[in-house]
């Protein structure tokens, strides 16, 4: 077999942090700044208000930079830490958005998940589920660094970016 | 804040935001003159915060400082990543990159003049 295909590492997984990965670590990126700043805000001018609301943000805050940096990074290590931050956040939008949505006044003031990530064009809500779809997309396959297609290798995935 | 200012800012990151959006199109990666583009962005944002702060410091106009500042520093992180990912993605992703990155400029330009009002 020839050279792997560029943006390919030798575990047959592909880069993360390429291509449209690039946008994707952009907007994580973007985000996780957004985030950072707001909590450190609210932690410094006005934590006792509302400190439910304000330890979220704080959270989803560091939340966003781990998956940031696991999305850009994406080893084998990072690409755990990218599922498991990426999935976080799909839950905690899901969460903190319906709760929110059921009672207003929960947590006192609004969150980065508040109403779905309203405040931030839904940018929130959406990201997460792009983050999933694009680890899923880039997961190790065996079969990219496979010497040969053999009898037992899957069925060829038309999904698959290198048969384009 | 100027009006004058921050329709010259809005102005620049659509017309970068659309040149970008044209690359990708074209399905090409971001070129130098763009990021020449960019950097004029990037300077007049700079220009605008330090009118800013000028007028706090000489008409005394009351702003809420850390928010403010926290929205001047995010816009000028993101054009300079921008430029980052164009040395090291030379695909139209690149570009991609670009338009995201000069419409974030933009929208929190627009929150700045919003902040800037509001105190």
């Amino acid at each position: 077999m020839s050279a792997p295909a560029p943006g390919v590492t030798p575990d047959g997984a592909r880069r993360t942090g390429t291509g449209f990965g690039r946008l994707l670590v952009t907007v994580y990126g973007i985000l996780a700044f957004a985030a950072i700043g707001r909590s450190s805000y609210e932690l410094a001018t006005k934590f006792s208000e509302a400190p439910v609301a304000y330890s979220l943000s704080t959270l989803s805050a560091v939340v966003y930079v781990l998956a940031t940096v696991a999305l850009a990074k994406g080893g084998p290590r990072w690409r755990v830490v990218a599922w498991v931050t990426v999935g976080f956040e799909a839950v905690g939008v899901l969460a903190v958005g319906a709760a929110s949505v059921a009672s207003p006044d929960v947590f006192g003031e609004t969150t980065v998940w508040s109403g779905f990530g309203q405040g931030y064009g839904y940018v929130p809500l959406v990201l997460p589920f792009v983050g999933l779809w694009w680890l899923w997309r880039t997961r190790p396959r065996p079969e990219h660094h496979a010497a040969a297609p053999t009898s037992t290798a899957p069925e060829p995935n038309p999904a698959d970016p290198e048969a384009r | 804040m100027v009006l004058p200012l921050l329709i010259v800012v809005l102005l620049a990151c659509a017309a970068l935001a659309a040149w970008a959006l044209w690359f990708v199109v074209q399905d090409r990666a971001v070129i130098l003159k763009q990021l020449i583009g960019a950097a004029v962005v990037e300077a007049l944002v700079v220009v605008q915060a330090v009118v800013a702060g000028v007028l706090m410091v000489t008409r005394d106009h009351p702003v809420d400082g850390p928010l403010f500042w926290g929205y001047v520093a995010t816009a000028l992180v993101v054009l300079p990543i921008a430029a980052i990912w164009a040395f090291a993605e030379r695909t139209k992703w690149s570009s991609v990159v670009l338009a995201v990155a000069a419409l974030t400029v933009g929208f929190l330009d627009w929150r700045l003049w919003q902040i800037w009002g509001a105190a």
